[in-house]
């Protein structure tokens, strides 16, 4: 079993070896220039060196304040109408047809409307990760809501649970298998678009970095904040885990 | 009036008005004298010419039940049998105030039913666990909706535990049990609340033949102890005669019921000796043969 | 009635667009500032732009750029998906990767990419084309991976090969599962081309809307971002309906859009 289990984490690094190698190998045979393709080393020595660097740390965070802000007040709305239509079928009626117009609507189209409306600052790259994060959300809250086990209700009113009280204590315990998968994909999403907004504008922020380091040519600092995000994503995404992981300990496996 | 099925007021209110409420609806024990000789027992669910008719896509409608009369007495075990699709679990879900009658009436206690209470706990094929609490969580969870403290609740549910044989399994996730567990689960967090009556729709249906039989004979011993009215909807004939007082069974396509058979069968029951009973026998044979023919007359109709 | 309902029904999402359209003609107004035109002043700037033929041909460019990036992106990405879908050792193999790669935003890649492939279409098909790639790869995943055993079983007795029980029993049941996988990738080619041309601000539809707000055209700005998210709803409405036809059997089963890149 657990050697089973350490070839399949052997054979899932290979790939990403062999990636680096290559990398590694373009680099030191000289079909690279470094102008165009730095070293891995180099680039991974000057992400080490960064992170003791407060300006570096500064933008990282100026990211992860619109990520998270942005992040969870689509999870707030999402949730909320999500079960909300699941449940009432009055906003049910509203929600369905603006879901099926704004969902597949491209939301950084919207970005240099936010932009005139809110500023370039904060505001406008958080309400652009909300918009592309929380459809994904609501969709899953709203589908997993929907599907609920009748018998699974009819239960909790049997045994004496108020009507207003089974949205609480039913149908969103059950349906949260499905609103935290739409929450992963949120977060996926939040990560990519609040790099994009601040590659397309802003001051500060890790976006910005790598536009910034684009612009003077400077190959190394342009791979230092894209691996920097990567790695970011890649450390949220197994919180989320983590959590979901606990959280759902006794649903079956899905 | 207490006894009325009535719209649940929140936990809260209900303390307020008697202190610690329990739900004061156990079945008296009077009808020791074998729930058969019911007449005079007294009515705990009268169908007044019930019918239920489900709209289908568009113009059509299908009629699931058809003028159902029929009453049950407190302390029976009462069966409903039939082929599938001839409406026996609608029946059990009118009767629990899941569904509402399109026609008639449908009474506890002899008040109307007009929604889901505590004085009728299902018991589903599904077993409707819920996934997120534990074994005991899901067994305490009516308790705590009646507003009964945790810890009594806690010592109250780890009896009832015990009594389905689930020692030791507590603190298990339904997804960790087999289907039979599970079903001894939904029917302890059922009976935890203390039910006037047992709606059971088809509960062992799901489950292999051994686990089947022994929940049957588990069943029975817990029933022989308080005598709950029961109300077990089932399409096995063996299961129907072995557990109950009366079997009623109904036709297909529209519902309709076809005859009700007093079983006059001595309890306790002991299955081995039944099983080579005569009397259980003929009963058997006699049901079958009544719903071959039922199905004879759909076919030539 | 049945019939009044879905009349209702069909035409419930462009009841929605003019309810939209209608609110930001009353957030326009009751704002009142240059920089945010009404809804109806956009909308009658849509004409103008179009006209310009200059204009017209960079959207023509952007759309072509993102017709051959999706499509190059589904060529190779469903096999791939579905060849990982049934076996574990190519699954074990490429997923940790893909896994890396996913929160990467693909259009940030451009500056890299553009250093490499210059500021031409070849940059911003390749984006397009890594944009597309993964939720089709993960679809087609899903859907491989969730075919029954043993209809491979009844595929294998009757005589067919390995390649065969792929096209003929793996593709066709998990063709609900990789067009849902699609139309998430057509949903982000379109938002990848935008960002792509955003940022390398050279030509194309990105372009042109961010040129137009730093010379502060505000009606051609807000014109753009109708003709672009008309362009989102219309293409995922057409697809919807091309699935709808390819997949009547299947079971209408929930579908989660994969908003950005």
């Amino acid at each position: 079993m657990s050697t089973r289990r350490l070839t399949t984490v052997l054979m899932g690094a290979l790939p990403i070896l062999f990636v680096l190698a290559i990398w590694q190998a373009l680099c030191s045979f000289g079909y690279a220039p470094p102008s165009l393709l730095p070293p891995p080393g180099k680039v991974f020595l000057r992400l080490a060196q960064q992170l003791g660097n407060v300006g570096f740390l500064d933008d990282i965070l100026a990211t992860l304040i619109r990520l998270f802000a942005g992040f969870l007040i689509a999870v707030v709305l999402g949730v909320g109408i999500g079960l909300a239509a699941a449940v009432v079928p009055a906003i049910n009626a509203v929600v369905r047809p603006l879901v099926q117009v704004l969902a597949p609507l491209p939301k950084v189209a919207l970005y240099p409307a936010l932009i005139i409306l809110f500023g370039f600052d904060h505001a406008s790259k958080i309400t652009l990760v909300t918009l592309d994060a929380l459809f994904p959300i609501l969709l899953s809250t709203y589908y997993g809501a929907s599907m609920v086990e009748q018998k699974l209700v009819w239960s909790a009113l049997a045994a004496g649970t108020p009507r207003w009280q089974i949205l609480f204590k039913v149908i969103a315990p059950a349906a949260l298998p499905s609103i935290l998968t739409g929450c992963r994909i949120g977060l996926v999403i939040s990560c990519i678009v609040v790099f994009l907004a601040e590659m397309i504008s802003s001051t500060d922020g890790l976006g910005h970095l790598l536009v910034g380091a684009a612009r003077t040519f400077q190959t190394v600092d342009m791979f230092v904040p894209l691996i920097t995000i990567s790695l970011l994503g890649l450390m949220l995404n197994g919180l989320l885990y983590g959590l979901r992981k606990y959280l759902l300990r006794g649903f079956p496996e899905v | 009036m207490r006894g009325k099925v009535r719209k649940l007021s929140p936990p809260s209110e209900r303390q307020a008005t008697g202190g610690r409420m329990q739900v004061p609806l156990r079945p008296e024990i009077d009808t020791g004298t074998g729930a058969t000789s019911g007449e005079r027992a007294r009515a705990m669910i009268e169908i007044a010419s019930v019918s239920k008719r489900f709209e289908t896509s568009g113009r059509k409608s299908h009629l699931a039940l058809s003028d159902i009369n029929l009453t049950v007495n407190d302390g029976a075990f009462v069966s409903i049998l039939g082929p599938s699709g001839c409406g026996k679990s609608t029946l059990l879900y009118i009767v629990g105030g899941f569904v509402a009658p399109s026609e008639g009436v449908a009474r506890m206690k002899g008040a109307a039913i007009t929604g889901p209470g505590p004085d009728r706990g299902p018991v589903f094929q599904e077993f409707a666990l819920f996934p997120w609490k534990t074994v005991l969580g899901n067994v305490m969870y009516g308790l705590r909706q009646q507003g009964v403290k945790r810890t009594e609740a806690e010592a109250q549910s780890l009896r009832l535990i015990e009594m389905v044989g689930l020692k030791g399994f507590e603190h298990f996730y339904p997804k960790e049990l087999s289907g039979g567990m599970k079903q001894r689960v939904a029917i302890a967090r059922t009976l935890a609340y203390r039910p006037s009556v047992l709606l059971m729709d088809e509960p062992f249906g799901a489950l292999d033949a051994h686990t089947r039989t022994r929940l049957q004979n588990d069943l029975l011993n817990i029933w022989e102890r308080d005598r709950k009215t029961v109300l077990f909807v089932t399409h096995s004939v063996e299961e129907a005669v072995f557990l109950s007082d009366k079997v009623v069974v109904m036709t297909r396509a529209p519902g309709r019921i076809k005859q009700i058979v007093d079983i006059d069968l001595p309890r306790p029951r002991i299955r081995a000796e039944l099983l080579l009973d005569s009397h259980y026998q003929k009963y058997v044979v006699d049901i079958e043969r009544m719903i071959d023919d039922g199905r004879d007359d759909a076919e030539h109709s | 009635m049945t019939s009044a309902r879905n009349i209702v029904s069909k035409l419930s999402p462009l009841l929605a667009c003019l309810g939209l359209l209608a609110l930001w003609q009353v957030a326009a107004l009751w704002l009142d500032t240059e920089s945010f035109p009404t809804a109806w002043h956009a909308l009658q700037t849509v004409p103008q732009v179009l006209g310009d033929p200059e204009q017209l041909l960079n959207i023509l460019d952007s759309i072509r750029r993102m017709v051959i990036g999706f499509s190059l992106a589904v060529l190779i990405a469903i096999p791939l998906g579905l060849a990982m879908g049934r076996s574990a050792r190519v699954s074990a193999f490429f997923n940790p990767l893909l896994m890396m790669i996913y929160p990467v935003p693909k259009a940030a890649l451009m500056p890299v990419i553009m250093l490499w492939l210059g500021v031409g279409d070849a940059s911003k098909t390749l984006v397009i084309f890594l944009g597309v790639s993964l939720p089709v790869i993960y679809h087609s995943f899903q859907g491989a991976k969730a075919v029954e055993e043993k209809m491979l079983w009844s595929g294998a007795a009757m005589g067919l090969s390995g390649l065969q029980r792929m096209i003929r029993i793996v593709l066709p049941a998990a063709l609900p599962e990789i067009l849902t996988g699609c139309r998430t990738g057509l949903v982000l080619a379109l938002i990848t081309m935008v960002t792509s041309e955003m940022i390398a601000r050279q030509s194309g539809a990105g372009n042109i809307l961010f040129n137009a707000m730093d010379m502060a055209q505000y009606d051609t700005v807000f014109a753009m971002i109708i003709i672009i998210g008309a362009l989102g709803i219309v293409l995922d409405a057409a697809f919807d309906k091309l699935r709808w036809r390819l997949v009547k059997w299947a079971e209408p089963h929930q579908e989660i859009l994969l908003g950005a890149s």
